[in-house]
């Protein structure tokens, strides 16, 4: 428009610089000239790109929602003012900057806290749910050393409560990994039978990042009141999504993440039960800010957004709930329709619906995410999906190696619409058929051969 | 307390939200918008309690003015290239 024939001349005038300007010039002139056809060819070429060697025509639909979420418009817009000019450290006692970033961080804890029916006071913020799941962990155990020396756990736990276990393994603590059934849930009595005297903690996760199923929490929160032993759970993926309530579940301490549930990354949250108090040993010396539980300074921009993420969610929880059940069985029933033998992972009664992970039998697993370029999933979780490595939490479910490297998690959230299931489905059709098209182990299980029984050559 | 807004006001509120989700350059926020307006409008359409229906109508008009200011934000830093969503199938 205006703005193009004001460039224009500018833009011809410099057309000797190479690479880009030349490219700009032309379509903006094909634009003036009023050439639609030109327009969209040029549109075209310029929207292609390549990124790590694909080549891309248009950015992906999005459907990786375990790994992180679009942050909210309405999130954005309450933590922009902390960006302008709103931007005093809230730990500052002495001037109004940080009187009103004190504020705002306080009435931030309280909208955490009402999500979950804490008191604002067993709210600390921290750097997301990683840090929450140390502290928790490595922090309980630490604090109630000479007592306690035992932590029950499960296999399909997330790196992070995994990786701290093995920590205090090296450091002399014994650590019980749980099995999990064939649908992803621990056996609750197996659970409190592993349950000792001297057991410090036991944490299980709310909703799991790969397979989304939920953990019977209630259930373990009151083995655990029982047992007098501390629950910990990392809800990251089921804050905001299903109901929880600490008191109602028996939780003593729980991982939050903001960026889950449409909040910005780097903050997160610990909530520490306070009657009966459970104490944690500070994995981060400092200043003693949130209580001395966590040093450093509060981030009021992302704590805000925290907040209004929370705030949001409990407003919004049934509408989305709904929504996802909806995508989620138009997804399964558009692929299932389509394609035959697929396996679900994990419960589907007891799921988180946004969350459809499906494995693809007689296809490459590798093959089948790269030929999905167009659509940004993926085959587990984003710590691990570098590595060619099948998922552990499959493996856990007893998945066999070759349908866990075949999985596909599908995340559907709140921006998700129905166009997108059905070009996701449509693609993930496409590549499946064409994939078995080649597979000489889908032609011969169709012949009706069992893969199990061939005696594959020794090389 | 807030009087009931009348069915001329509801509707202009619905119009105005359905204008300002137009604008948004991000596909998913766009379409997500004016689902989220339409959905309410149709759940709080025979809203009998004045004293609710006048709050349903503050907290709109509120989304109005975040959804305008942030369909602002959105453009200033629309990626050049759009989801595969906005471009015909090959």
């Amino acid at each position: 428009g205006r703005l193009s024939r004001r460039l224009l001349p500018l833009l011809l005038r410099r057309g000797s610089t190479p690479s880009i300007s030349p490219a700009r010039a032309l379509s903006t002139a094909a634009v003036t000239a009023d050439a639609p056809a030109a327009a969209a060819a040029a549109a075209a070429e310029e929207e292609a790109m390549t990124i790590k060697g694909v080549r891309i025509s248009g950015r992906p639909l999005y459907m990786d929602m375990q790994a992180t979420t679009p942050v909210d418009p309405r999130v954005l817009d309450a933590m922009l003012p902390f960006y302008l000019s709103r931007y005093g450290n809230p730990h500052s006692r002495t001037h109004l900057y940080g009187w009103e970033s004190d504020a705002a961080v306080e009435e931030a804890r309280a909208r955490v806290a009402s999500l979950v029916g804490a008191d604002p006071r067993e709210i600390f913020f921290t750097s997301g749910a990683t840090e929450c799941n140390n502290i928790a962990v490595k922090g309980v155990m630490r604090f109630y050393r000479d007592r306690r020396r035992h932590v029950v756990t499960t296999q399909t736990e997330h790196k992070c409560v995994l990786d701290s276990c093995r920590y205090l393994q090296q450091e002399g603590f014994e650590v019980t990994y749980l099995p999990v059934r064939p649908d992803g849930l621990v056996d609750v009595a197996q659970l409190a039978d592993a349950i000792r005297p001297d057991t410090g903690l036991v944490s299980v996760m709310a909703v799991n990042n790969e397979i989304g199923v939920v953990q019977p929490l209630e259930e373990i929160g009151r083995i655990c009141k029982e047992k007098g032993v501390p629950f910990h759970t990392d809800a990251a993926q089921a804050l905001g999504k299903i109901p929880i309530d600490v008191n109602q579940m028996g939780i003593g301490l729980m991982s939050l993440s903001a960026h889950k549930i449409y909040g910005p990354k780097g903050v997160g949250a610990l909530y520490l039960r306070r009657r009966p108090r459970i104490r944690v040993e500070p994995q981060m010396s400092g200043g003693g800010q949130e209580r001395g539980i966590r040093s450093g300074t509060v981030p009021t921009p992302l704590v805000v957004g925290f907040g209004a993420a929370c705030e949001i969610a409990a407003k919004e929880m049934d509408y989305d709930h709904r929504r996802a059940s909806v995508l989620q069985q138009r997804l399964l029933d558009g692929i299932r329709g389509q394609v035959d033998d697929i396996v679900i992972n994990g419960s589907m009664e007891h799921r988180y619906p946004g969350n459809l992970n499906l494995s693809f039998a007689y296809v490459e697993g590798e093959s089948l995410l790269m030929g999905l370029k167009e659509v940004a999933v993926s085959s587990g979780s984003a710590c691990t999906s570098a590595s060619l490595e099948p998922s552990y939490v499959l493996r856990a479910l007893g998945v066999e190696e070759d349908m866990a490297h075949t999985s596909i998690r599908f995340g559907i959230g709140r921006f998700t619409t129905e166009e997108e299931v059905d070009r996701a489905i449509e693609l993930t059709v496409h590549q499946v058929k064409k994939l078995r098209d080649m597979s000489p182990l889908y032609e011969m299980a169709k012949a009706g051969i069992d893969l199990k029984s061939i005696q594959w050559a020794q090389h | 307390m807030a009087a009931a807004p009348t069915r001329a006001e509801a509707l202009s509120l619905f119009r105005s939200l359905l204008r300002t989700a137009r604008q948004f350059s991000d596909y998913n926020i766009r379409e997500y918008t004016r689902r989220r307006a339409a959905d309410a409008f149709r759940e709080n359409r025979a809203l009998g309690d004045a004293a609710a229906a006048a709050a349903v109508f503050a907290d709109g008009k509120k989304q109005l003015e975040v959804a305008k200011r942030q369909a602002v934000v959105y453009s200033l830093y629309a990626p050049k290239a759009k989801s595969i969503m906005e471009m015909k199938l090959q």
